[in-house]
């Protein structure tokens, strides 16, 4: 196990998801807590003491967030989960939601008391099944246990929570675009500003929070904010759940200590690289966070702080280990591949530079490969970086200049040679 | 009021003031594609990206101002970051301005000189979309030319009201389409779109491969479609590029139409009858003084007038209120004492033809009815049985409804049967071939300017009211 756990404490049982077994975890204590002994600012307060970072892939502190709605300002305020769990390699999220969905519903509910929110939303990706089918089984029996709905627990706070499915568009995924889509519109991200804390869902205040922010905060009120503290590190406090994929031995969702030793993580919990071949890259928290080479990881901490010092971050948790002898142009066609398809087309750079990228890539994977397209790339990414309405426009940026800078030479070779040297393996068979 | 630094120099900005609100009043200019000043903000062209100093880029046209701010809005980094926006823009444009109608007034050509100057650096093939997609009978769309600035979108959002358009699909496939059961050729105002459109993706059919826009110049002018009165530009060709031979009808031809911006009146908005003028003023035209359907010289047709109005007892006139201020004016001088005179409406609403909005569209079809009724009153049903004379001045009239007996003196520009039958018939000159104002139903008073000469023959209406009050000679 990789360091204490704060969310995945409890064993998975074919129905460890219901009401009655989080009841009897502890579970709707905090609420009760809270709505017995704390206001909404103390509540806020707690959650800026423990430092609770957004676990979406910003890292933004999550109580700072907070801090911007004012309760009680005479207007209504909005709470949304986001689901939409999109970023190629995160399937984190879907394991609370299928898991522990009384956990989000918990937090979600401290949060809405916090921010003074009458109604809540849960936007959950619409290719998500079985985690739809858990979290909205889950509302529907908090409702019958009127821990949702009028007067909750007796006391003066009521909350309604509403799921809503998404149609599956990588863009709803960032909060703007998200509202956009709730809204019923379509999914096109927001010129900042207003911040959505100011004028969000329906021109109100409005935080959107990630899952397992919220699915955290209800352990944060249960246990206090030194309780939290007390695992992970100074900077990066509590833990992250870790989706990996890729060339390991047991890919699946991980609970991370933050401070944890990476190399320590995927030889022991993700049973080592398949083949017991060498790391050749890590794509540490979603492919719009900088890969880092075999090299890079092998004494890195898995924390916020150790990984901005690389240059990188941890994102959203999506963990895609790639071993040797895998072809990164591939590898970076088929991120491009994603981005170019999900572009929602609103801005210019993000529309036409996604493409670009992805078709110079196509090009040079199929041989025809001209010396100044690696120029170019960069060019491309350099102009789609801080030229966008939101933060997607970026990544693919971000994602092409993070594999250019460490495997150029791959690159180089492809196109002298009109082939890959790797001759273009992406998949990594058991040896 | 925040005081601001644009490029190093001290600007008061308004409170409330974006940067590019404040950079354009103080006479800065920052490029925009998808920017307008009468639309939502968009933000999505990204070419009104600024520097502030501290803060790095961030578009201009959703930037509060702030006291103290230090906005640059011609760095190196500005530059560098304009010619890659406009590099992304022309990566799937066909930039074919060789046969767009946009070309000449458009912003992309405008800015592709003034900031980019270099051809597209991608070797890449480019997205094919669709050409020539209906949207109306009125509006031809061209996808690839479009940047998708969602200036149409919005204008058929926000202003019109129709909600035509939309966008469908994502990424560089995004394409406008219109929405389903909302028709764009309901909208009576889509063709400000075509306006809008900062390239040539909309265009007009009407104005379609018709000229370039370099042969034409735009008179100011008044749209007398209604009471409204929209200020408009009537486009036609430059003196110095009239054609001699092939066609030269083209000289004397209303190219196209375009709101003129007037904030008292239209906005910069006009409805789709404004653009249609031509159907007005470019009707088949009289262009012979007559006795009874028989053509004579100008001053024999006169001659009798004169003496039909000496010889009247009960002498009536059906005042035109497409007449302008000056004609209204000259009518009562000369000849409003002789006559009892009420206003007649030259125009009345076509079947189909929206009668009214909030907008700018007024139920009054007619320009100058203001002006009309402030010296005289709405004719009646039926005229006073008696009257031995009737003046009428424009189209619109019923003449079966006239006084049995009467002798008729007709004063119209167009051809019509009822020409011929009149005792005297007088042509006369349309509001593109003289000078004048119309008082909309606001009371504002807009002036128009002739266009082209008159055809041989007609006459101002003005100067036949004076000498018809007068025998002095009359020069056409």
């Amino acid at each position: 196990m990789a360091g204490r756990q704060l969310l995945m404490n409890f064993p998975v049982t074919a129905n460890s998801h219901t009401l009655a077994e989080y009841r009897a975890r502890g579970g709707y204590t905090a609420i009760a807590k809270a709505l017995r002994e704390m206001k909404p600012q103390q509540i806020t307060q707690e959650v800026v003491a423990a430092g609770l970072q957004g676990r979406g892939g910003a890292s933004f502190p999550t109580g700072r967030k907070w801090q911007v709605v004012v309760p009680g300002d005479g207007q209504p305020h909005y709470l949304i989960a986001n689901a939409d769990e999109g970023e190629p390699g995160t399937f984190k999220d879907r394991w609370i939601l299928e898991n522990a969905p009384h956990l989000l519903v918990e937090g979600m509910l401290l949060t809405a008391y916090a921010l003074d929110a009458r109604h809540c939303f849960i936007y959950i990706r619409g290719e998500f099944d079985l985690p739809y089918r858990r979290i909205a089984g889950a509302v529907e029996e908090a409702y019958a246990a009127r821990w949702l709905g009028e007067q909750i627990a007796g006391s003066g706070f009521s909350c309604d929570l509403i799921v809503y499915r998404g149609a599956g568009a990588y863009v709803a995924g960032e909060a703007s675009g998200l509202i956009s889509s709730l809204e019923g519109k379509k999914g096109y991200p927001r010129n900042r500003p207003p911040r959505l804390t100011v004028r969000g869902l329906y021109q109100r205040p409005t935080v959107v929070n990630n899952v397992e922010s919220l699915a955290n905060v209800t352990g944060i009120i249960r246990d206090g904010a030194a309780a939290f503290r007390a695992v992970g590190t100074e900077k990066s406090p509590g833990t992250r759940l870790i989706s990996v994929s890729g060339h390991v031995n047991r890919p699946g969702v991980y609970e991370v200590e933050l401070g944890f030793p990476w190399r320590r993580f995927i030889d022991e919990d993700c049973g080592g690289v398949l083949g017991g071949r060498a790391i050749k890259a890590v794509v540490p928290g979603g492919i719009s966070s900088k890969v880092l080479t075999g090299a890079e990881i092998a004494l890195l901490a898995l924390s916020h702080e150790a990984l901005w010092d690389v240059n990188s971050t941890l994102g959203s948790g999506g963990m895609i280990v790639i071993a040797e002898g895998t072809c990164m142009v591939h590898l970076l066609q088929i991120m491009l591949r994603f981005y170019h398809h999900e572009s929602c087309g609103q801005c210019t750079p993000c529309r036409h530079g996604t493409g670009w990228m992805h078709r110079i890539v196509d090009r040079i994977v199929a041989g025809e490969g001209r010396p100044e397209d690696i120029e170019r790339l960069y060019y491309v990414a350099k102009y789609n970086d801080g030229t966008t309405i939101c933060g997607l426009g970026d990544a693919a940026g971000f994602a092409a200049a993070g594999i250019l800078d460490k495997f150029r030479d791959e690159f180089e070779y492809c196109i002298e040679h009109k082939r890959s040297r790797y001759e273009g393996r992406i998949e990594c068979l058991r040896s | 009021m925040p005081e601001i630094l644009i490029n190093g120099q001290k600007f008061e900005a308004e409170a409330g003031q974006t940067v590019l609100e404040a950079a354009r009043a103080a006479g800065i200019f920052v490029p925009t594609f998808c920017w307008h000043p009468q639309l939502s903000t968009a933000g999505n062209c990204r070419m009104c990206l600024v520097e502030v100093e501290g803060r790095g880029l961030d578009i201009a046209c959703n930037m509060p101002v702030s006291a103290g701010m230090r906005v640059l809005t011609d760095s190196p980094e500005v530059r560098a970051h304009r010619r890659a926006i406009l590099q992304f823009i022309t990566l799937n444009h066909p930039v074919d301005c060789g046969i767009c109608d946009k070309a000449g007034e458009c912003s992309l050509q405008d800015y592709h000189y003034a900031y980019n100057g270099e051809a597209s650096i991608s070797a890449e093939p480019k997205v094919r979309s669709t050409k020539y997609y209906n949207l109306s009978s009125r509006i031809l769309l061209d996808n690839e030319r479009c940047i998708l600035c969602l200036r149409c979108t919005r204008f058929t959002h926000e202003i019109s009201k129709s909600m035509a358009l939309g966008v469908e699909s994502r990424g560089d496939v995004s394409v406008i389409r219109p929405v389903a059961d909302r028709p764009l050729g309901d909208d009576p105002y889509s063709d400000n779109i075509v306006d809008l459109c900062p390239v040539g993706a909309l265009q007009s059919r009407q104005f379609l491969h018709k000229t370039r826009v370099w042969y034409l110049e735009p008179t100011p002018s008044v749209c007398p479609g209604c009471a409204r009165g929209c200020s408009v530009n009537i486009w036609h060709r430059k003196p110095e590029w009239h054609v001699k031979t092939l066609d030269p009808a083209q000289n004397q031809s209303i190219a196209r139409v375009t709101p003129l911006e007037n904030p008292a009146v239209n906005g910069p908005w006009i409805c789709n009858k404004g653009r249609d003028l031509a159907r007005i003023f470019e009707r088949r035209r009289a262009t012979e003084p007559m006795l009874q359907g028989s053509p004579v010289a100008l001053e024999t047709a006169l001659e009798r007038a004169r003496e039909l109005i000496g010889a009247a007892r009960h002498p009536l006139a059906l005042v035109s209120n497409w007449g302008s201020n000056e004609e209204l004016d000259a009518f009562q001088r000369s000849l409003g004492a002789v006559f009892t005179a009420y206003v007649k409406s030259d125009s009345v609403p076509q079947p189909g033809e929206r009668l009214e909005d909030e907008l700018l569209i007024r139920a009054d079809k007619n320009p100058n009815s203001a002006a009309a009724r402030a010296l005289y009153a709405d004719a009646p049903a039926r005229l006073p049985e008696g009257t031995d004379l009737v003046l009428v001045w424009g189209e619109g009239c019923d003449f079966g409804a006239l006084p049995r007996g009467a002798r008729l003196i007709f004063l119209n520009a167009y051809l019509a049967p009822e020409n011929g039958h009149a005792d005297v018939f007088l042509p006369t000159s349309v509001q593109t071939e003289r000078d004048g104002h119309y008082t909309n139903f606001q009371g504002v008073i807009s002036g128009f300017h002739a266009c082209f000469a008159k055809p041989s023959g007609a006459l101002d209406a003005e100067a036949l009211f004076r000498s018809l009050a007068a025998p002095a000679r009359v020069h056409a």
